[in-house]
């Protein structure tokens, strides 16, 4: 277990979580895909089983990046959700968001500014610095306080919110994130039908630890 | 009358008349040409259809069909949103895209929560009573028979609406989640009066329409087709009358001809450019898009008014934490409300007021909370790992309309050829402290509810404004009429053209808007076909 989980967070007994660990370690959403539509299986199967080669990245903006992804996400070991192969297939299809702040480039060029900005603030590649120093350029980059020319040419902090987007939506659509929170999943045909407090359909699972997340990170001053 | 929940398939979620839809040649002048087949333009061309006239709607985006295009995923839905680039600025920039902006049949209400209150009569005079904001050129009882009918043909679930102007929906109210019994516990112990509802969602089956099976994906698009949007409420109908729904469309432009009067739209489709010949055109693509087109096509902006007053409203998320579990991802996403706090109390300190609604993120909108929260790394891990404990709040502050917050043309091009639209926004005082004291309420109820942290957020939801009516071409775009001042036969008919927003969401008044307009059309007291007046 790493040692910035929380004391007595459970091993994951049934499916996959990041990392195998969770709160619902009996709880496997990947179980209940028959019961999905056809469209929706054959997205969520392909997000698991096929992961997208790197294409948009060159493979050094890919490694730091990666790295960078690592720290951000707590992925400390496997099995990682791979965000980053899952957001150079996105950046690929060029999709964008729908916006961009007038200080800002599109978010394609923010993402490789990033992975150049990692690189200059560790003195070579951020992918290999030690993880002290790598803790500490994420640290400068989430307030803006790091600096280089390449984090010259954008908003810092706006440049960490584009990247930290595109990372969370990749981590959060894959189901190992899902059964690490107990989230149900898609639920068409079927539906939900246990609405209430402290209800939960049949196919899913009871919560096998609970502490407040708030006390507790403020407890154990992380960020 | 609208027969769109008879003519779906009860078994099959796309439009069944698509494929006999009828088609009008380019150079056949069509009655009205409607750019945009959402909110606004499919309620329009629904009722003109209706009403005999040749229609053809040209939206951007395309025909859904939910089973083959729409999925449950959250990632996985990228496709509903208008993508295209926007820039943003000013001292408080509005993100575009998927929180705000649609694209294909159906428009923004394919994917919005499902929430539709009306306006209050209130927000129809905000100038004269509030001395803030601006004075609508039509009252509250203009739109009132079109409100009920809308609420009719959604149909629209909740309990008896006591604020505003007070009245009933045709659907019960909706199942509700544990996140709402908490939010419904803390608001009673506060003495604020919270309703379930009211949702676009059909409480039992409506026609060929299912009922709603709370599967909570309301804002990946219903695949149900129990929640409303023109796809399913207008546009079957407006197919069955003759009109033509022309998807894949882009409008780039305005013809106008030496009277100056508009001969009709100039758009792209599978790369070619075209031109539909019309009578009369109605610009329905909301409040980024409608500007952005008749500012390309130098049209109706004598008085430097297109663009201007486009608003927002503030959306501050509050989360609670409670020791059981609440899974807010069941049920729809718009659940329990208030309106209490929506007029002007001087006591507040500030003018207009706000409304209270449950939001119910799923995981990666529960990711950007608690990343706006200043978390990440192993502390935003375990707060994730804890979604099932959380429940949400959002306000809607009613923030008022400022000149200086406007869509101007960026001098840069999309692949278009039409320059991007480019979004300045900035919040007054007025603004701020409405928002601050809306935050203070819902801090209230998640306390009194026994809540043992709370989570704070800013965000912004809806857009309106942008081409206001008004009675005076120096201050605002379009008439009472919905008519492009010195423009004989060219309308605005979304929410671009609201001079005030309320606390309200804008959905069901931008169809109600729509069905006035409509209604005026087909009994000819508007004269559409106006050339220029002496």
């Amino acid at each position: 277990m790493s040692a910035a989980d929380p004391a007595g967070l459970p091993r994951q007994r049934r499916g996959t979580t990041p990392q195998m660990h969770g709160r619902y370690p009996d709880f496997d959403v990947l179980e209940e895909l028959d019961h999905w539509d056809e469209r929706t299986r054959e997205l969520i199967v392909a997000r698991v089983e096929s992961v997208p080669r790197r294409r948009f990245f060159s493979r050094e903006e890919f490694a730091t990046l990666a790295a960078f992804a690592d720290v951000v996400l707590a992925q400390d070991r496997e099995p990682r959700v791979p965000v980053m192969s899952l957001v150079d297939a996105k950046l690929g299809r060029s999709t964008g968001d729908g916006f961009r702040y007038d200080d800002m480039p599109e978010d394609a060029e923010t993402w490789r500014v990033a992975a150049r900005g990692l690189d200059e603030a560790a003195g070579g590649s951020f992918a290999d610095a030690p993880p002290e120093l790598r803790e500490r350029i994420v640290d400068d980059v989430a307030s803006g306080a790091v600096a280089g020319a390449a984090w010259s040419e954008v908003n810092v902090k706006r440049a960490f919110a584009v990247v930290m987007r595109g990372l969370l939506e990749a981590f959060y659509s894959h189901p190992w994130a899902w059964n690490e929170i107990g989230f149900g999943g898609p639920a068409y045909p079927r539906g939900y039908q246990a609405l209430g407090v402290d209800r939960h359909e049949p196919w899913e699972a009871r919560e096998d630890f609970d502490v407040d997340p708030v006390r507790d990170v403020r407890e154990r001053g992380l960020k | 009358m609208n027969r769109s929940h008879l003519l779906l398939d009860p078994h099959r979620r796309g439009v069944p008349g698509v494929a006999r839809m009828r088609r009008y040649r380019d150079d056949d002048p069509v009655d009205m040409a409607i750019v945009g087949c959402g909110a606004g333009g499919g309620v329009l061309a629904q009722r003109l259809a209706r009403a005999g006239w040749r229609v053809v709607v040209l939206e951007r985006g395309p025909f859904w069909d939910p089973d083959r295009d729409w999925v449950s995923d959250e990632a996985g839905s990228d496709h509903l949103y208008w993508n295209d680039t926007r820039i943003i600025a000013g001292e408080d920039p509005v993100e575009m895209g998927k929180n705000n902006c649609g694209l294909g049949v159906g428009g923004s209400m394919v994917h919005f929560a499902g929430y539709t209150p009306r306006f209050h009569p209130s927000d129809f005079t905000t100038r004269s009573v509030d001395g803030v904001g601006a004075d609508w050129p039509i009252a509250y009882a203009d739109l009132r028979a079109h409100y009920a009918l809308l609420e009719q043909e959604l149909p629209v679930a909740g309990q008896r609406w006591p604020w505003g102007d007070p009245h009933g929906y045709p659907h019960g109210p909706h199942p509700i989640c544990g996140a709402a019994e908490r939010a419904w516990e803390g608001a009673r112990a506060c003495d604020i009066t919270m309703r379930v509802g009211p949702v676009a969602i059909a409480n039992g089956r409506f026609g060929n329409r299912p009922h709603c099976i709370y599967r909570g994906f309301c804002l990946q698009g219903c695949k149900v087709n129990a929640k409303a949007s023109p796809l399913v409420t207008h546009v079957p109908d407006a197919i069955e009358q003759g009109a033509e729904v022309r998807a894949d469309s882009m409008v780039v432009g305005l013809e106008v001809d030496g009277g100056g009067a508009i001969s009709g739209v100039r758009y792209q489709r599978d790369g070619a450019e075209r031109v539909q010949r019309a009578h009369a055109v109605a610009v329905c693509g909301y409040a980024i898009e409608t500007p952005r087109l008749l500012l390309h096509s130098g049209v109706g902006n004598d008085h430097d008014q297109v663009g201007r007053y486009v608003m927002v409203q503030g959306a501050p998320q509050i989360a609670g934490r409670f020791p059981e579990l609440l899974r807010m991802y069941k049920a729809p996403p718009p659940e329990v409300s208030s309106e209490q706090f929506y007029e002007t109390d001087r006591e507040r300190g500030f003018a207009r007021g706000f409304s209270i609604q449950t939001v119910s993120p799923l995981p990666i909108g529960w990711a950007e909370h608690v990343f706006a929260d200043g978390h990440r790394g192993t502390a935003l891990r375990e707060y994730m790992r804890d979604y099932n404990h959380w429940a949400v709040l959002g306000a809607l502050c009613e923030l008022l309309p400022r000149a200086e917050n406007r869509v101007t043309l960026a001098d840069e091009a999309d692949q278009f050829g039409m320059p991007r639209a480019r979004f300045s926004y900035t919040q007054c005082e007025n603004d701020r402290a409405n928002i601050a004291y809306a935050k203070r309420v819902i801090n209230r109820i998640w306390e009194a509810a026994g809540a043992e942290d709370i989570l704070t957020i800013d965000r912004y939801a809806h857009l309106v404004g942008g081409c206001r009516m008004g009675t005076d071409p120096e201050t605002s775009v379009v008439d009472a009429d919905h008519r492009v001042w010195g423009v004989p036969n060219l309308f605005v008919c979304d929410g671009s053209v609201m001079p005030t927003q309320g606390s309200a969401n804008p959905a069901l008044t931008i169809m109600a808007l729509a069905s006035r307009l409509a209604e005026e059309l087909a009994a000819r007291r508007i004269d559409s076909t106006r050339r220029r007046a002496a």
